[in-house]
């Protein structure tokens, strides 16, 4: 987190090998949250240009007192807000417990049926969450990615989306039941 | 036994977001409740796979072309460099020009450029007790103001009484609180915007 810091003032002060180190240590995890957003990875590295160029013009209004990782990736939560506004693609409310079609998910009892995950080995199981991902609603995915992806607190991820944490906790654990009904489905 | 945990309290223990007091009794429950056992079996296996699933990939030239796409650094630089310099090159552009025009040497143009500001400042002293005997009047007349404003508060909160006194402290108090969270409101979404 220091080292952040000092790259982000050295950076400040016109040092460009300071932000490049900044890109090398983030590329990867901003382009593995880009990527399962947008489901194409030529895109997601577009996204991901963009994401650094605003962050680098708006490195200025950066605090130390935050985190860096959680500043770079609250600038590209909303990139890609802008990106859906755009497009203007179909939006699922999140206020709303998800209906996946078999009825409201809710918290309930576990089921005694027969076990998903046993069905499948450890990497095919990854396979399936990745084709299940795109069909999960974008509020949802991004907080399950940001949390299981790249391993931010529910803390951290509640700051980049000024989301309380409670409501961060809660649409995570949707997510991953809709993912794993979706897998049962599949 | 306990009752059957929610599936979320499964994946929280499994994430180690659980309190311990809570785990324990999970953990307990689990051992004694075969479908709560094959569930947490199930979200383990899944669990891992969520945290497991491969970072994308990123050409090794990815970051240099982030590089070549940005703008010139626009590289700070220290606030009183700038008039500083400006200032020094001033004196002495100053001072050549004044030897070139009256052929005097640089000792003796700086004695003339001395004796020029000793005269300045003959010349303002006058002023400047002037404008600091205005500034004490100004100051006196403002006080008289206060002074004349407490006086009036205080005939006020006599014909208002204790309560209305308290009231109106009350209201004040909540607008200026309310005020300050609507400032910093507005503050903050000039950040994010």
């Amino acid at each position: 987190m220091t080292e952040d810091r000092q790259l982000v003032s050295k950076a400040l002060g016109g040092d460009r090998k300071a932000f490049e180190m900044i890109v090398r240590k983030y590329e990867q995890p901003l382009t593995s949250y880009l990527g399962r957003m947008t489901g194409e990875r030529e895109a997601a590295l577009d996204f991901a240009q963009e994401v650094f160029l605003k962050a680098y013009c708006s490195l200025a209004s950066y605090r130390p007192a935050f985190k860096f990782s959680t500043w770079l990736f609250k600038i590209a939560s909303n990139h890609m807000i802008d990106h859906w506004r755009k497009k203007k693609l179909p939006t699922v409310s999140i206020d709303q417990p998800v209906d996946d079609g078999d009825g409201p998910l809710t918290p309930q009892v576990p089921d005694p049926g027969p076990s998903v995950a046993r069905k499948f080995e450890l990497a095919e199981i990854r396979q399936k969450i990745e084709r299940a991902l795109e069909s999960v609603p974008e509020a949802l995915r991004e907080l399950f990615i940001l949390r299981h992806v790249n391993e931010f607190s529910y803390e951290e991820i509640a700051d980049i989306k000024s989301l309380p944490v409670g409501t961060v906790k809660n649409r995570v654990f949707q997510a991953k039941e809709l993912l794993r009904k979706r897998m049962e489905a599949s | 036994m306990t009752s059957c945990p929610r599936p979320a309290d499964l994946y929280l223990y499994l994430e180690g977001e659980l309190g311990p007091y809570d785990a324990r009794k999970l953990e307990e429950h689990v051992e004694c409740c075969p479908a709560c056992r094959d569930a947490l079996d199930e979200r383990r296996l899944l669990h891992e796979a969520f945290t497991t699933l491969p970072p994308f990939e990123v050409p090794g030239d990815f970051a240099r072309s982030v590089m070549d796409s940005l703008p010139e650094p626009e590289v700070r630089k220290a606030r009183w460099l700038a008039p500083l310099v400006a200032a020094v090159s001033a004196l002495a552009v100053g001072l050549a020009g004044f030897n070139l025009f009256t052929g005097l040497s640089v000792f003796e143009v700086m004695v003339a450029v001395n004796s020029f500001f000793g005269s300045v400042v003959a010349q303002a002293t006058p002023l400047a007790a002037k404008a600091f005997k205005i500034g004490n009047v100004l100051l006196k007349v403002a006080g008289d103001l206060v002074a004349l404003g407490f006086s009036g508060l205080g005939t006020f909160s006599r014909i208002l009484g204790p309560q209305g006194t308290v009231l109106v402290i009350g209201l004040g108090a909540l607008l200026s609180v309310l005020a300050l969270f609507g400032a910093r409101r507005f503050l903050r979404q000039g950040e994010n915007s």
